[in-house]
């Protein structure tokens, strides 16, 4: 009897062994089979998922720290087709919300592919509007009403400037694939969109770790002033009105360091509205016309002509000069700009009436070598260097070009036949005002990047003139608007400038109706804190600069002094002594 | 009587059942031990995992309230732009001053602080390791370096 139940436990555990050894050999076999790399491939597969990780785009402060440009979040609305189960309803509340069509809506939720799961109905959608279709949801989950079953919302966030059109000729836009386009946007769009990450994302909650920190794009603060800004382009906009121009440009920069202020022109666009692009400009170039158009500024390079004479040791501030009204250059009669002669005049008096005749007596004087080797050396015919996008080259014809003749040295010297940019002649003439070194113009004025602050140095982009030829012309230039009774002036501080009043060139010549007026100035003279270059284009008032720049140039730099704090000239004495 | 108590103690010795439970004894106890590191080893895993999963849900909120931040200072500069505060200005009663009605005061050793944004960035120290080693070093990281230390804290 004992023997029968040891054999019938030896059959049982012989059974279980067996059942065991087959488990077993199962395992290993399936381990080892063909399918067995499609099932761990199919298994991996699902282990996780590759994602792309934007970063946050780098935000644009102004230099006191006021946003211009952030970031909103916004809604991709989508639908996932397995969840739906009221195409019909869905299309009909989705159309309302999201300002589609009911077939539009109806065609996307029933016309997709079959193997998909999911659809975008529409993205960029606004915080109020899915706050109300959210709750519409809640409301038709509580009815038990099926109609928006499966509808999803995914946030993310979308490049938005708070300013609206402030500064937008220098910040640039960006559209919705997220690159920038012009001005800073475009310049430092690597830096700001910071680095996509793709990243294996696992299921497995033990490897949640694995997934590394994406940092965001650099945040960067601008050398701009809001304020002033702003007032600029209050004033840009009532001048335009005022004296019936085109368009217009103002520039504002710090003679001692190029550091921009303020950079305003016409006409802007609400950055938050890009689509209109294409209502407001024929080009690029008209984007920001400050850098991006080059033309022919007239009189103010008088001041670039005068300089180098001083320089050069061809005139000094007494020289005498007898105008008979005109004076033939290369073969050709110049005149002044009032067909008048005006006698006897020092330098200053050339300068003070905007003489063309005295300009071109100088530069011939000069001659060609020693003039056009000074106006290369302030810069014409290059670019400034500016770290914004779509900056246009000028042209200085020089010697040995197609279509340079000898009359140009002429012509050249008071700012005919001779092409650039607003920010180029500003660049050029604060030579004249920061000790004869010119500056290179930034509006960079500081970068972050994960709690690191790199600051921009200042540039010098050479000294063309010494120091004692920027003093001598700085107290010129203050004179000869002193004596001129300028519409320029503001009282209580000492300004130093230059009108400009050039005729623009067409196919058939010079037309004498229409011009270009431009300003540039700077105070206070015993030490420029500020430079100012306005372009006001085909003014329809006057064609005078001295009767449309000029007080132009007076109300921006009354805003100035009161925004950057700089008191009048007395003030300033006493509390400089004290 | 002595001998009667050797008997038994020797009858107990060689009792057939005796041997049996000495090897479900020792069986049960392998058993039990197995159990038990499986029991560890599941908590353990267990724990990990609910970690792991706290972690990616803090990852989830991590980016979630640095959008809301992005989104929240973006709303924050709509409501402070110039040209709303220079309309909530002109509500209040105030216009804009003129050149004549400002006055001028020296104030020895004050100048213009830096905006807050750069203020913020030079406090940050990001050569400092802020996380603490116990949540980077694994355990025999931790085990060599205490070996190291030869045992001192």
């Amino acid at each position: 009897m004992r023997q029968q139940y040891a054999v019938r436990s030896m059959i049982i555990i012989a059974g279980f062994v067996l059942v065991g050894l087959g488990v077993i050999v199962q395992m290993i076999r399936i381990q080892n089979s063909e399918e067995a790399m499609i099932f761990l491939s199919q298994g991996d597969r699902y282990a996780g998922e590759f994602q792309m990780f934007y970063p946050e785009r780098g935000q644009i402060f102004d230099r006191n720290g006021h946003l211009l440009a952030g970031n909103r979040t916004v809604y991709e609305v989508g639908v996932s087709l397995i969840d739906m189960e009221n195409p019909d309803g869905m299309a009909y509340i989705l159309g309302s919300y999201l300002g589609l069509t009911y077939d539009e809506v109806y065609k996307k939720l029933t016309e997709s592919p079959e193997s998909w799961e999911y659809i975008v109905v529409q993205d960029y959608v606004g915080v109020e509007t899915v706050e109300a279709l959210k709750q519409l949801v809640e409301q038709l989950k509580d009815a038990d009403d099926p109609r928006l079953s499966g509808l999803a919302f995914k946030p993310h966030l979308q490049r938005s400037y708070p300013e609206n059109d402030l500064a937008s000729n220098v910040l640039g836009f960006v559209t919705r694939d997220g690159r920038g386009y012009f001005g800073i946007e475009e310049k430092y769009n690597d830096l700001l969109a910071g680095n996509p990450v793709q990243i294996w994302v696992p299921r497995d909650p033990n490897k949640a770790s694995e997934i590394p920190r994406v940092p965001n794009g650099t945040t960067l603060v601008l050398t701009i002033n809001r304020d002033l800004q702003s007032k600029v382009e209050s004033i840009l906009d009532q001048a335009l009105i005022d004296y019936g121009a085109q368009n217009g440009t103002i520039l504002i920069m710090d003679p001692r360091d190029g550091e921009i202020l303020a950079m305003a022109a016409t006409p802007r666009m609400d950055l938050n509205s890009y689509d209109n692009y294409f209502s407001l400009y024929d080009n690029g170039s008209q984007y920001n016309r400050a850098i991006g158009m080059a033309y022919e500024p007239g009189s103010v390079l008088k001041v670039l002509t005068m300089a180098a004479a001083l320089d050069a040791g061809t005139v000094r501030p007494e020289t005498t000069f007898i105008d008979t009204g005109s004076i033939e250059v290369g073969g050709i009669t110049i005149q002044n700009w009032n067909r008048d002669s005006w006698g006897q005049q020092n330098m200053v008096g050339c300068l003070q009436h905007s003489l063309n005749v005295c300009l071109a007596w100088i530069s011939s004087q000069m001659g060609v070598q020693s003039f056009y080797g000074y106006m290369e050396r302030f810069g014409l015919g290059h670019a400034t260097g500016i770290d914004l996008a779509g900056e246009a080259i000028g042209r200085l014809k020089v010697p040995g070009d197609g279509d340079w003749y000898p009359v140009d040295l002429g012509t050249n010297a008071f700012g005919q036949g001779v092409s650039v940019t607003p920010l180029q002649m500003l660049m050029s003439v604060s030579a004249i005002a920061n000790d004869g070194k010119m500056v290179t113009p930034h509006v960079l004025y500081s970068m972050l990047r994960d709690g690191h602050q790199y600051n921009v140095p200042s540039q010098y982009a050479g000294s063309p003139i010494s120091a004692e030829t920027a003093h001598t012309l700085n107290e010129m230039l203050a004179i000869s608007l002193e004596q001129e009774s300028s519409m320029a002036l503001l009282p209580g501080y000492r300004l130093a400038g230059k009108t400009g009043t050039a005729q623009i060139p067409t196919d058939y010549g010079y037309d004498a109706s229409h011009t270009n007026v431009s300003f540039v100035g700077w105070g206070p003279v015993d030490d420029p804190q500020f430079m100012v270059y306005i372009w006001l284009q085909t003014p329809t008032t006057s064609i005078w600069s001295s009767e449309t720049a000029a007080p132009v140039f007076s109300q921006v730099a009354e805003q100035t002094v009161i925004l950057l704090n700089i008191p009048p000239d007395v003030v300033r004495g006493q509390l400089t002594s004290q | 009587m002595q001998g009667q108590a050797t008997q038994i103690i020797h009858a107990y010795k060689q009792a057939p059942w005796r041997v049996q439970r000495q090897w479900i004894g020792a069986f049960l106890l392998v058993v039990i031990g197995g159990a038990m590191i499986a029991a560890i080893y599941l908590d353990v895993t267990a724990r990990t995992a609910v970690a792991g999963r706290e972690i990616q849900e803090l990852r989830v909120e991590i980016t979630t309230i640095q959008r809301e931040n992005a989104d929240l200072e973006t709303r924050l500069a709509d409501l402070t732009s110039t040209a709303v505060m220079q309309q909530r200005a002109l509500t209040l009663g105030y216009r804009p001053v003129e050149p004549g009605e400002l006055d001028y005061v020296a104030v020895p050793g004050f100048f213009k602080p830096e905006p807050e944004i750069l203020l913020a960035a030079e406090d940050a120290s990001p050569h400092v390791k802020i996380q603490p080693v116990e949540y980077t070093q694994s355990l025999l990281e931790w085990f060599d370096q205490r070996l190291k230390l030869g045992g001192t804290r």
